[in-house]
């Protein structure tokens, strides 16, 4: 594939409606190691798609090369048809994709206002402004505003994060993606290490996210969980895109096929 | 992301887990155990209390153990010998609670009061020699920042480097004289009454609490500081919630060297005079006391008060001591089991609070 060549315009490459997210021979290698090897594929706004793969298939690459957090070695993300070429964490979220890593989403001693805001803080007015100095009543009012809005119950808003429960904890993180209004949210293996009960509540609270138009990119290893939750399925094996299939043409085992390489 | 690793080293390993917020409100999770009377006496001896009743005990003690202890003048004594490690100790904190530390100041304290009375003696003149003795300050920690940000070093290693550095090159440029400094003694010597009183407080006890407000202003109620204390909880969750590791730590190492300035002053100009040792030892009574005030090594916690009072342990406790005709050998070791016993009690908190491991980068 072309790596110099400048990237083509998504638009006129599908021809249709312009999808929100374009992943367009993407390609990235550590040293040696080929972690994605020329991926390509298209989310359309209020599609919730699934990305499956055994370990090191490239799950978590993908989604930081999305995320701004590290740079393809070749290949371009396209969000909205407009290049996220040297995007940067920031720059990524300021585009409107939010990112809730797996263990990395909050710091465990803040609470949860401070959470929320955490990099994106308010300030005060004026002269304070420019000293830096945070608004932590504002910051306190919106974040208790919109946790009001989630129906998972919170023990004590004020408490360290680290005082709650996995569970509580990736919903707050999902709650803070909700808040920022991302239009594409990545979700790195928001079930791991939940038990059953807590992931019903995370699995539900994904369901509440999704809408028309908003997609998420959901990273998980637990296929019954893909499935409360997706509309499609993206399979990963060695770096290579292998399958991307429609929830209701495919199943668990064909699924569990394209992981394995038995297909 | 190599500047944060400087939790990594060593110690700070074994002090992976997340620990509950001290200085901050409850924190429930940890366990509420055993019944009623345990409420009050834990507040009483949270560790910020615990403190401050340490520093009131050690002064009935030696009060009781001379009669020099509790006058006015002794105790301005000892607020004078707290002021130049207090102002060198404010950064240290800030620098501790991300993870970082910055052990050059001893020589970098040094060799600015060398550089000061350096150029003093030469036809330059005082005022060429301060704005000299501020750039070689502003330089080293120059050195410690970009040692730590651009080529990644350790910041245990990158200050212990300048710290041996620094004292060879103070020895260098003062040929190892001591050299006398006259007409230096305002910020070291002068005195301001208090109204109403007959008390007279040393202006370097004034600078000192002006520091340390700044330096508690700009941790509690800035952005900056709101990013610090992210850093050390959680480096990679920190920089990809947007925070700039890399310039909030360069920010701290230059406010580092301008306390090193600072307190090279106030040094020399009480002393008068500088020697090859001058500024000495002066790290390890800074870290001491930002340890002892409850800044942890595995970062994220930490506050300028707590430094603050631990500082006034520490001088309390050499004063006391001398007053009491201890030898001051005696005395190293006493600030050095302090320093073990301190960093145990975190340790102790550490694993009393949540088993879990905390991902580390």
């Amino acid at each position: 594939m072309s790596t110099s060549a400048a990237p083509q315009d998504p638009v006129t490459v599908a021809g249709i409606e312009a999808p929100l997210l374009v992943v367009d021979h993407l390609s990235k290698e550590f040293g040696a190691v080929k972690a994605l090897q020329d991926v390509s594929f298209s989310v359309n706004a209020g599609e919730v798609v699934g990305l499956v793969g055994d370990n090191g298939a490239g799950k978590s690459t993908l989604v930081t090369i999305i995320a701004g957090v590290q740079h393809p070695t070749s290949g371009h993300v396209f969000l909205d048809g407009k290049p996220l070429d040297v995007a940067t964490p920031a720059e990524a979220r300021d585009a409107g994709i939010e990112t809730v890593y797996q263990e990395l989403a909050l710091i465990e001693m803040f609470d949860m206002a401070t959470n929320f805001f955490l990099g994106r803080e308010i300030l005060q007015k004026g002269i304070r402004q420019r000293l830096g100095v945070l608004n932590r009543r504002d910051m306190r009012r919106r974040a208790r505003e919109k946790v009001s809005e989630i129906p998972a119950k919170f023990p004590n808003f004020d408490a360290a994060v680290e005082t709650m429960s996995g569970g509580q904890r990736q919903i707050v993180a999902l709650a803070k993606a909700a808040f920022w209004g991302g239009r594409l949210l990545l979700l790195d293996e928001p079930t791991a290490a939940l038990g059953v009960q807590e992931s019903a509540g995370v699995l539900d609270m994904i369901n509440e996210l999704a809408g028309e138009d908003r997609a998420m990119i959901v990273i998980a290893h637990n296929l019954q969980h893909v499935w409360s939750v997706c509309t499609r399925i993206l399979v990963l094996r060695r770096g290579y895109l292998v399958a991307d299939l429609n929830k209701a043409d495919t199943s668990a085992e064909e699924v569990v096929a394209y992981i394995t390489g038995a297909r | 992301m190599g500047i944060d690793r400087g939790g990594e080293t060593g110690t700070d390993r074994l002090a992976a887990s997340p620990e509950a917020e001290s200085s901050g409100a409850a924190a429930p999770g940890t366990r509420t155990g055993t019944a009623l009377p345990t409420r009050p006496l834990r507040w009483l001896l949270s560790p910020d209390n615990a403190r401050l009743l340490v520093l009131i005990a050690l002064g009935v003690i030696f009060t009781f153990a001379s009669p020099f202890f509790l006058t006015t003048n002794n105790l301005i004594n000892v607020l004078m010998n707290a002021a130049v490690v207090g102002i060198v100790a404010a950064p240290s904190t800030l620098l501790l609670v991300a993870r970082q530390v910055d052990i050059s100041i001893g020589s970098a304290v040094g060799f600015a009061a060398t550089t000061l009375t350096v150029v003093a003696e030469s036809r330059f003149g005082l005022a060429v020699a301060v704005l000299a003795a501020i750039g070689a300050a502003m330089g080293i920690a120059a050195i410690n920042a970009v040692a730590i940000t651009k080529l990644r070093v350790n910041s245990l290693i990158a200050t212990l480097g300048t710290l041996a550095a620094f004292r060879g090159a103070a020895k260098l440029i003062g040929d190892g004289r001591s050299i006398r400094l006259d007409g230096f003694g305002f910020l070291g010597r002068s005195r301001f009454a208090i109204p109403g009183t007959d008390v007279r407080l040393p202006v370097a006890v004034l600078i000192l609490l002006g520091v340390a407000l700044l330096f508690s202003l700009l941790m509690r109620y800035t952005r900056y500081g709101l990013h610090m204390y992210a850093m050390g909880a959680n480096p990679k969750a920190a920089r990809l919630a947007g925070v700039s590791l890399e310039r909030n730590v360069v920010i701290a190492f230059m406010l580092s060297g301008l306390s090193v300035a600072l307190g090279s002053f106030i040094l020399v100009s009480s002393i008068g005079a500088t020697a090859p040792t001058t500024g000495m030892g002066l790290e390890l009574l800074a870290i001491t006391g930002v340890i002892l005030g409850g800044a942890s090594l595995s970062g994220g916690r930490g506050t300028i008060g707590g430094t603050l009072v631990a500082i006034l342990i520490l001088a309390v406790l050499d004063n006391g001591l001398t007053l009491m005709r201890v030898t001051s050998f005696w005395q190293e070791v006493v600030r050095g089991g302090l320093l073990v016993t301190a960093v145990a009690f975190d340790q102790l908190r550490l694993r009393r609070g949540k088993p879990e491991v905390r991902f580390e980068l």
